[in-house]
């Protein structure tokens, strides 16, 4: 058993975990955070994805003892108040951008980190960044455009992300 | 899109007119799935709960000899060990009946021999997953390892060793049927032309893996069997006859469920042997399978082949067809195993005029995974129908385009009844393939393409008419032996006015939620906030059939919007009462009892609900008090919808890799309830199509071992494989199903393979080469290329 502090969601949270415990077993099944899924524990399909320390990782690849002292986002830290929609989900809810919902958390998640360092993001760099992240329902076009509506929504409505004659 | 346009987009996705048929009405499941407060099987903890991990076979075909777990026993937190033999005593064995063939039997876990990698062999029950599988791995299973069965050819050899020993040959299935003359046709032909079909073997890939929560409460003697599934009364009835219960001692709930595709419809023997020992243990017990179970063992689909024949005369119209259709079907039977290949069998005449035709369906089982019914059981057939044709061009040297205006069903040919006895009835193929062409340039096109030859660059077009079955009602199962296609709601306007409705739909991402929600909206003049649909539990919803095919729209949503017009029957009666109208006077909108041309309300709804609950003297004479309404509806035999889809593609000759670089659908669904949602049943299956056709493969060795066990082998389209896809809309009703309703969702997964594989075909023309299998994969396509000569790989 080792100790584990850090910040999960704006709250300290400090706790015993065994050596091998995945993080994302540790934020479902210990701390009942089941938001964030598991889609292949393979680091394949993005859907355990959230952010540490701002940056976004896959919770399947990493063990619990890892995140000693780190600051955790999961999708359940989303929302400005656990009720209202943050407008990267209010645009995810606009544009359609999920059927079954499964793969949702992790698109959110590295959204969220992809704006926070492009906010501006074309098409062609949604696409390339979020290409990690699998979804088998809906067909990505209307996850793109909740990406891009939410980069427009978050900047203000009035810094718009580039055209998409802009890529190159 | 530029932001402005983005800006646009958005102010008008907020003003909504109208929340009933054919409003893109914002979907009420996405609140809680975007917070990340969904339920999803694994979601679910309860004390006391143990976890299951299945030992698995590492070989193809073997003989079990013997199962030691006394080395797993001793790990401390492991529980209990079971074989097949144990479960033999808890469990009855599936059996799988097909009219004219042999049936199927299947034991809950293989007690004498393993029939592909991965196949269960003993189930682990510990306390925790670590655990659980830490002690599979000290199981020991002694095999005797056979010679396996992995092609078609070698399954249908005289003499080969059989994969189910109980079956007489590994030839499962073999019929022929034959429709009109076609021995005439084919003697009085200008010409027969031939090609070959054959696609890939794949897997479903919901990116939530299968799983179970089973709950035997004791003192009740009540299981509850918490899953992801699609038809979850149908699995009751099963669950309860293989554990021996009545069917009021079991209760399926299945809670949000992440995509299924068509794998989470059988009863698993994972999931059985769960439930078993839930019981057996009386103490909860969880699976959840991870990927490399879901993609090995969980169940596959297609690897299935058509040779078509068609005779023509010397203008190309088709006289006849002979169709010879084979499927790989693995080791065991989760459907029968005739299904999808025999929906393939009839539904190939398509959109063309011709009577004579026959075609025979063979089905052998393999040492592979059983195959199933994924999304589009049938996708093989848009490719091989639009495919004969463009042959029939070439050969003929005609254009495409007019052979197809020579046989295709016109708006004036219908009703048409098709030369395997269905009856299409408001399709539009014809009329959406020339709206394709009057919105695509194919000269200017033509001419881009010969340019790009010349630079070496290979550009291709195909444009498919997808003709796509969707809704199969009671008539239809009758035909084939046995089944229901009917579908059942319960609606209860409550006192208070507020809504509850359950139907035997199961939802798996096609947002039912909101849908049902607008179709009870229109029906009682409420609103979409003021619906509550719960679906999915069985001790909720009524016996439905559940989620299958394409019946989501014209059998779920048609039976809700059913039975809140009995509600609002009731609603209006006693209003009508009340107030001393004539009940044709009346309407209601907005929640609000209105006399027929007056602009003030006269009643409130919640006025006459509260009325029919507790002041019942107030009632008409007659009436009965409360307002709960059951219903059911048997949709017609067959309902079909159509489509048009285009998608032009660049072959990189040097690296074989295929791009798409545009992609076009016209969609004529009927009305539609939701078109957004529509428009996403489209992206989704147009990429499940497009999967199909480049990307996917499940892939054995000769020892038969799966080679796809991750997703770095077995790739499923990403976002960047898939293009931005132009849709338009044609809604045609149906003049015989419920407001017109069709349906659809697997179509687009049938003109996603054709067109690609079309377009694919079309870029290879010119060097005369033909693809004749999907996944038109870079190593395929290079493999064609090198047969030209002088082209070798760099
Ligand atoms: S569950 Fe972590 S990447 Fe798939
Ligand atoms: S919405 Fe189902 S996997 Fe993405």
């Amino acid at each position: 058993m080792r100790r584990v502090r850090f910040e999960l969601n704006g709250q300290t949270v400090e706790h015993e975990v065994v050596p091998r415990l995945l993080l994302s077993d540790f934020l479902r099944d210990v701390l009942g955070f089941t938001g964030t899924h598991v889609g292949c524990e393979q680091g394949a399909c993005g859907a355990c994805t959230i952010l540490l320390n701002g940056e976004a990782v896959r919770s399947c690849l990493m063990f619990a003892v890892q995140v000693d002292g780190a600051t955790i986002r999961t999708i359940e830290g989303v929302s400005p108040d656990g009720t209202s929609l943050h407008p990267i989900q209010q645009a995810f809810h606009e544009n359609y951008g999920l059927q079954c919902g499964f793969c949702t958390p992790g698109f959110v998640m590295s959204t969220c980190a992809l704006l926070a360092e492009n906010p501006a993001p074309t098409e062609s760099e949604i696409r390339s960044h979020l290409s990690g992240n699998l979804c088998r329902c809906a067909g990505y076009e209307s996850i793109v455009q909740s990406v891009r509506q939410a980069a427009w929504e978050l900047a203000g409505g009035n810094c718009a992300g580039k055209a998409d004659g802009d890529d190159e | 899109m530029t932001s402005s346009t983005l800006a646009r987009t958005s102010e008008a996705a907020t003003e909504q007119s109208g929340q009933g048929f054919g409003a893109s009405v914002r979907r009420t499941e996405d609140y809680r799935l975007l917070l990340g407060t969904g339920t999803f099987t694994d979601d679910l903890q309860l004390p006391r709960t143990l976890h299951a991990a299945f030992v698995r076979s590492p070989h193809a075909h073997a003989r079990i000899i013997a199962v030691n777990a006394e080395r797993s026993l001793a790990l401390p937190g492991v529980v209990a060990v079971f074989t097949g033999e144990d479960l033999a005593e808890l469990t009855a064995p599936g059996v799988m009946v097909q009219t004219g063939a042999e049936s199927m039997v299947m034991e809950t876990l293989p007690t004498r021999k393993v029939r592909f990698n991965g196949d269960p062999v003993a189930c682990v029950v510990a306390v925790d997953r670590y655990v659980a599988e830490d002690a599979v791995e000290l199981v020991e299973v002694e095999y005797e390892p056979l010679d396996p069965i992995l092609t078609m050819e070698s399954a249908a050899a005289p003499g080969a060793p059989l994969v189910d020993e109980d079956l007489a040959s590994n030839l499962h299935t073999q019929q022929t049927q034959t429709f009109g003359d076609v021995t005439s046709a084919f003697a009085g032909a200008y010409r027969i032309v031939e090609a070959r079909f054959s696609t890939q073997r794949m897997t479903h890939v919901p990116i939530e893996p299968r799983g179970v929560l089973a709950v035997w409460d004791a003192g009740r003697r009540e299981l509850t069997f918490h899953s992801g599934q699609q038809t979850a009364h149908l699995l009751r009835t099963n669950l309860a006859r293989r554990l021996r219960l009545e069917e009021n001692q079991v209760r399926v709930v299945s809670p949000d469920v992440g995509g299924a595709f068509g794998q989470k419809i059988p009863l698993f023997r994972e999931e059985l042997t769960v439930a078993a020992l839930a019981i057996k243990l009386r103490r909860p017990i969880k699976w959840i399978e991870d990927r490399l179970e879901n993609l090995t063992a969980a169940n596959h689909a297609r690897d299935d082949s058509a040779w078509v024949r068609a005779a023509v005369d010397k203008d190309g119209r088709i006289l006849g067809m002979k169709a010879e259709l084979w499927a790989d079907y693995g080791a065991y039977a989760f459907f029968t195993p005739k299904y999808p290949i025999d929906s393939i069998g009839w539904l190939l005449p398509g959109p063309y005029k011709f009577r004579d035709y026959e075609y025979s369906i063979n089905v052998v089982i393999t040492n592979k995974c059983p195959a199933g019914t994924l999304r589009a059981p049938m996708a093989l057939v848009t490719w091989a129908t639009e495919g004969i044709i463009e042959r029939i061009a070439r050969e003929l040297k005609l254009d495409p385009v007019e052979v197809r205006r020579r046989n295709m069903i016109t708006a004036q040919d219908q009703p048409y009844v098709s030369a395997t006895g269905y009856t299409y009835e408001a399709l539009t193929m014809w009329e959406g393939y020339e709206q394709m062409l009057g919105e695509f340039d194919l000269t200017g096109f033509r001419a881009r393409q010969r340019a790009a030859r010349a630079d070496d660059r290979y550009l291709g077009v195909g444009i498919a008419s997808v003709l796509e079955p969707t809704t199969y009602g009671s008539a239809w199962y009758k035909k084939g032996g046995r089944g229901s296609g009917h579908e059942a709601a319960t609606i209860k306007v409550e006192p208070s006015g507020a809504v509850n409705i359950s139907v035997g739909i199961v939802p798996t991402g096609q947002g039912y939620e909101t849908t049902i929600a607008q179709v009870v909206a229109e029906a009682l003049g409420s609103r979409v906030e003021n619906v509550n649909v719960r679906l999915g539990d069985t001790s909720l919803s009524p016996y439905g059939m559940g989620t299958r095919g394409s019946r989501g729209a014209a059998a779920g949503n048609a039976v809700a919007y059913l039975a809140a017009m009995e509600a609002r029957g009731k609603l209006l009666r006693i209003a009508a009462h009340l107030i001393g109208e004539q009940v044709d006077n009346l309407e209601i909108r907005d929640d609000q009892i209105y006399v027929l041309g007056e602009p003030e309300p006269r009643l409130p709804l919640s006025q006459v609900s509260w009325t029919a609950y507790m002041d019942p003297f107030k009632l008409p004479p007659g009436e009965q008090p409360g307002l709960e309404i059951h219903r059911t509806y048997d949709p017609p035999p067959m309902t079909f919808s159509n489509a048009t889809h285009l998608c032009v593609v660049e072959i990189e000759r040097r690296t074989g890799r295929v791009t798409i670089q545009d992609y076009r659908v016209i969609e004529d669904a009927g009305t539609l309830i939701n078109p957004a949602i529509v428009d996403g049943q489209i992206r989704g299956g147009v990429a499940m199509g497009i999967g199909q056709a480049l990307l996917e493969e499940v892939v054995y060795d000769e020892s038969g071992n799966n080679q796809t066990a991750t997703f770095l082998d077995y790739l499923i389209p990403t976002m960047d494989a898939v293009p931005p896809i132009r849709i338009s809309h044609v809604q045609t009703p149906n003049p015989h199903t419920v407001r017109g309703l069709k349906g659809m969702a697997e179509g687009p997964v049938q003109g996603g393979l054709a067109a690609v594989m079309l377009a694919v075909q079309d870029a290879l023309d010119g060097q005369g080469l033909t693809i004749e299998r999907s996944p038109a994969s870079p190593s395929r396509i290079r493999a064609l290329f090198r047969t030209v000569e002088g082209d070798v790989d760099e």
